[in-house]
């Protein structure tokens, strides 16, 4: 039986007539969340007496009420009512809550299956990317020349915050959202994720998230950066508030999508998937997973306590009342330099699965990249102040930060070798996901390199709040973190979307993307040598040249980012079909079917060896190969109703 | 672990020593050009020459003129460090590259089905271990650097002058210690350390003399300290490094390094007492 008639057979079960559960979907949750807004609005302005729209109180307590009338209205809490009211799902609302014969509609709707999810994590990335990217070149064009007047120093600096922060949320979730989701689960044997209703509320909450910070442009902006330090965001505009309340419900989608991935691996593995044999790429997610659960709480401090200090009037931040700028700085980049790695590990490792597929070898000591994974988080929670050797917070710390930072290079020295070992002498098929690798090694060692003058203290007292930083980061998480969430695009489309990507036009997109990357940031890279600022709407004319050279190379990359979401649009539509393995890799997603069906495998495969074979089967194939799964018919739901 | 997985990993085992001679040897066997040690060595030479020429030409014609002893050394900072980084960088250059000219299938990148699998290679500890030792040295030698640099560029000198920073929304104000003289523009006898006293007025920002390669934030309601050491006659820029609201990108002013003698005589201009001027510039002595 092929998975369609699984599906169809499925869908005579149906959804039952009736009951809340059937009626919720993205319109009502729009709907409930503008009235609970609304009714916020209410509460901010008559009872807790803000003055008027625009004040802080107000602000804030509509954007919770959005959030939290969104996700009712979603349908995210239902399950949880069911039990405060005694009752458990059964086992056709399971069915329901699954997708299962819904078609399109199940992708606006709290749907629990973990395919489904991805792929609406997937284009909810590509819209995040497409928002901020769309600030990004708003940015470059005011920045095409010195005497620009197009964009006011306001517009300019909610621009730059919001391009920021919208962008950190993009790549935080680029590849654990899509990948570590849909393929994640499939590569380990699993029938979906430990917690499938969590799953969905990770998503839907970021969805509930975003229209905040967006928001924010109407009422006065962000002035104070991605990095709102304090004090002066604790004075900026009463967008500041609805920034915060986007921090800290996307928070609460990390955590909890954290704590559902290592529960997956940790839990659900396959029979024979020791951990020994877990593909690189779900380590990367486990380690993130777990890195982010370190990471996050301490920037959902931060920003609570910014909202209190605007709102109620607490004094955290202020020093005259005896807080600190610094106690904001410190909770924010102990958040935001392992987040850095929440959002590269992922990708390092799908990098690595595509190493060794288009590769044709097994990867490169398997054990060091598992190993040099964990010493970046491990020494990545300990770098932080780095970020801060110029504020004059604890000379005497610079360092030891110093030291820190720099060992870092070691294990990313690994990953390199790990990943040019894996490409030595295998026989090279050169399909789109072995550009983006090589793209990523061109791009991360200019990032890395780049990087260690930055650790260097007297070198960033020259770099520091610079362009160079700029372009450095940009390098690493674009060049690199990016670039890699392209290639796992292109390499796992196949099975993602049943499709082949049409490869030609996304050649066109590669070189546009990696021509893009290098002028862009070698202008910034420029401007930073000769000593631009960063965040500025003006700037002296000498800076021009770069300036300009930044601004084309960022038109180029548009273009070329442009070119890609066309090759997945139009390929999703009308590309070939793909059969279920056309890598012919090993990992166990591409050994069952495509579509992939809802609980992934027909048969529960057993794992007899780890997915990197390559080169080693044939000599005894029956021994060697996993057991052929997705070939059986096995209907679904037949363990007591557990999906 | 299970039995089926033990027979599995003898497997290995028995496999590990079969493949190792399939691996070509990296640094013999036939002519000297046909081996790939050689092929790999052309790119990283080439690499690493485009990386050292870069860290020699990018500083000196690129970064921003130099007027204190700490720019001087960020200039040589860079230098060490790109030239130290080259090589290493192209390292993974050189393999990546040398894989994808010796190895590509040619026209594989339209084919549908897949090369043959490779050499079933899994690991190399030798080149994994030297990996490794170079990295550490490395790291060695990035650390030393650093701490030398900045303890000996930031250690206060007994005849530092002490003079006073404040930002507020958006200008600098320079104040001369005891003299009591107050600036907007910044100007420093040569030749001497000056350790900058930086404050602020309303929010966070970044003191940065451009030219004088150093950097301290200004924070309210506590002081910050910097020490820089003007070597170079000449103009030079201050800009904020830290976003500070509407009209940071205007936060800027510009400085003078002079003689000890101008100096001396620009505070008189300003209304200093020969005897306040005398305090200021001798007593850190």
């Amino acid at each position: 039986m092929t998975s369609t008639e699984v599906y169809l057979e499925n869908t005579v079960l149906g959804p039952k007539a009736g009951g809340l559960y059937r009626h919720q979907n993205f319109g009502t949750g729009l709907i409930s969340g503008i009235v609970f807004g609304f009714i916020g609005w209410l509460i901010g302005q008559e009872l807790l007496q803000g003055s008027n729209w625009g004040s802080d109180m107000t602000v804030t307590v509509t954007c919770v009420g959005w959030v939290i009338g969104f996700l009712l209205g979603m349908g995210a809490f239902n399950a949880v009512g069911r039990w405060i009211l005694g009752r458990d799902e059964d086992h056709e609302d399971q069915l329901y809550g699954a997708g299962v014969g819904q078609g399109w509609k199940r992708y606006f709707k709290f749907c629990t299956d973990h395919k489904v999810v991805g792929i609406q994590y997937l284009v909810l990335v590509m819209t995040l990317f497409g928002a901020g990217g769309a600030m990004a070149m708003m940015i470059r064009t005011q920045l095409l020349s010195p005497h620009m007047n197009w964009l006011s120093p306001q517009s300019y600096n909610a621009l730059v915050s919001v391009h920021g922060m919208v962008m950190i949320i993009a790549t935080i979730i680029m590849v654990s959202g899509p990948f570590a989701n849909f393929i994640m689960p499939i590569m380990i044997g699993a029938k979906d994720m430990a917690f499938p209703r969590l799953n969905a509320l990770s998503f839907w909450v970021v969805v509930a998230a975003v229209p905040p910070i967006l928001g924010s442009f109407f009422v006065g902006g962000v002035d104070s950066g991605w990095t709102t330090y304090a004090p002066l965001s604790v004075q900026s505009f009463p967008g500041q508030d609805m920034f915060a309340v986007t921090i800290c419900t996307f928070v609460i989608s990390v955590t909890v999508a954290g704590i559902n991935t290592l529960v997956t691996v940790i839990t659900m593995r396959a029979k024979g998937m020791t951990m020994g044999r877990l593909p690189i790429f779900v380590w990367g997610s486990i380690i993130a997973g777990g890195l982010g659960l370190y990471a996050m709480p301490a920037f959902l401090m931060a920003q609570s306590a910014l909202i209190t200090d605007r709102v109620v009037g607490t004094s955290m931040y202020a020093p005259a009342q005896g807080g600190a700028g610094w106690l904001y700085e410190n909770c924010f980049w102990i958040m935001g330099h392992p987040e850095v790695y929440v959002i590269l590990l992922p990708a390092a490792g799908a990098l690595v699965e595509i190493a060794s597929t288009f590769a044709r070898k097994p990867v490169f000591s398997y054990k060091a990249m598992v190993g040099a994974m964990m010493a970046i988080a491990g020494l990545g929670i300990m770098v932080w102040a780095h970020h801060m050797f110029t504020t004059g917070w604890a000379p005497t710390l610079a360092n030891p930060f110093m030291l820190t930072t720099e060992l870092i290079s070691i294990p990313t020295g690994v990953l390199f070798l790990c990943l040019v070992g894996t490409i030595w002498r295998g026989n090279i098929w050169a399909r789109l996901p072995m550009y983006f690798l090589y793209l990523f090694l061109w791009n991360f060692i200019i990032g890395g390199v780049t990087g260690i003058y930055l650790s260097d203290v007297p070198a960033d007292q020259y770099f520091h709040g610079n362009m160079f930083v700029t372009a450095h980061f940009h390098f690493t998480l674009l060049g690199g973190a990016m670039v890699g969430a392209a290639g796992a695009v292109c390499y796992w489309f196949p099975k993602v979307s049943g499709r082949m990507l049409n490869e030609r036009v996304g050649k066109w997109a590669f070189w546009l993307i990696a021509i893009g990357i290098q002028v862009t940031y070698y202008g910034q890279f420029l401007e930073g040598f000769q000593g631009m600022p960063r965040r500025v709407v003006n700037y002296n004319p000498l800076f021009q040249p770069a300036n300009i050279m930044s601004s084309v190379g960022a038109y180029t990359l548009m273009t070329g980012w442009l070119i890609l979401l066309y090759a997945i649009v139009h390929s999703w539509r009308n590309g070939v079909k793909a059969g279920p393995n056309p890598w012919h890799a090993k990992s166990l997603e591409w050994q069952t079917e495509t579509p992939v069906p809802l609980e992934n495998f027909l048969v529960d495969p057993v794992v007899t060896r780890d997915p990197y074979g390559y080169g080693e089967e044939a000599t005894d194939t029956s021994q060697l190969t996993p057991e052929p799964v997705g070939a059986g018919s096995v209907s679904l739901g037949n363990e007591e109703g557990v999906l | 672990m299970s039995s089926e997985n033990i027979e599995i990993d003898e497997f290995h085992e028995g496999k590990r020593e079969e493949v190792a001679k399939q691996v070509e040897p990296f640094f013999k066997g036939g002519p000297i050009w046909k081996r790939p040690f050689f092929g790999v060595f052309i790119i990283w030479s080439f690499m690493t020459l485009i990386g050292v020429l870069i860290g020699l030409f990018v500083p000196v014609h690129v970064l921003n003129g130099s007027s204190s002893s700490q720019q001087d050394s960020v200039k040589l900072t860079i230098v060490v460090f790109t030239v130290i980084a080259a090589p290493v960088s192209a390292v993974v250059y050189g393999i990546a590259a040398y894989s994808l000219i010796k190895w590509n299938k040619r026209g594989s990148g339209k084919s549908d089905t897949p090369p043959e699998d490779g050499v079933a290679l899994r690991g190399h500890g030798p080149a994994t271990v030297i990996w490794l030792s170079i990295s550490v040295v490395l790291v060695v030698i990035l650390l030393f650097w650093g701490m030398m640099v900045l303890s000996s560029e930031q250690t206060p000198q007994g005849d530092a002058i002490r003079m006073q920073v404040v930002g507020q929304q958006w200008v600098w104000t320079f104040q001369y210690g005891s003299t009591k003289i107050t600036s907007t523009q910044l100007v420093l006898p040569v030749d001497r350390q000056v350790v900058f006293e930086v404050s602020s007025k309303d929010v966070t920002h970044g003191f940065w003399p451009v030219q004088l390669g150093v950097q301290v934030d200004a924070n309210p309601g506590f002081s910050t300290t910097i020490a820089a050491s003007p070597n170079k006659l000449g103009k030079f820029d201050v800009r904020c490094s830290q976003l500070c609201g509407l009209e940071h990108a205007y936060m800027q002013t510009t400085g003078r390094v002079v003689t000890e003698k101008q100096f001396e005589h620009w505070l008189a201009q300003k209304g200093a007492s020969p005897k306040a001027i005398k305090l200021f510039t001798t007593d850190a002595k």
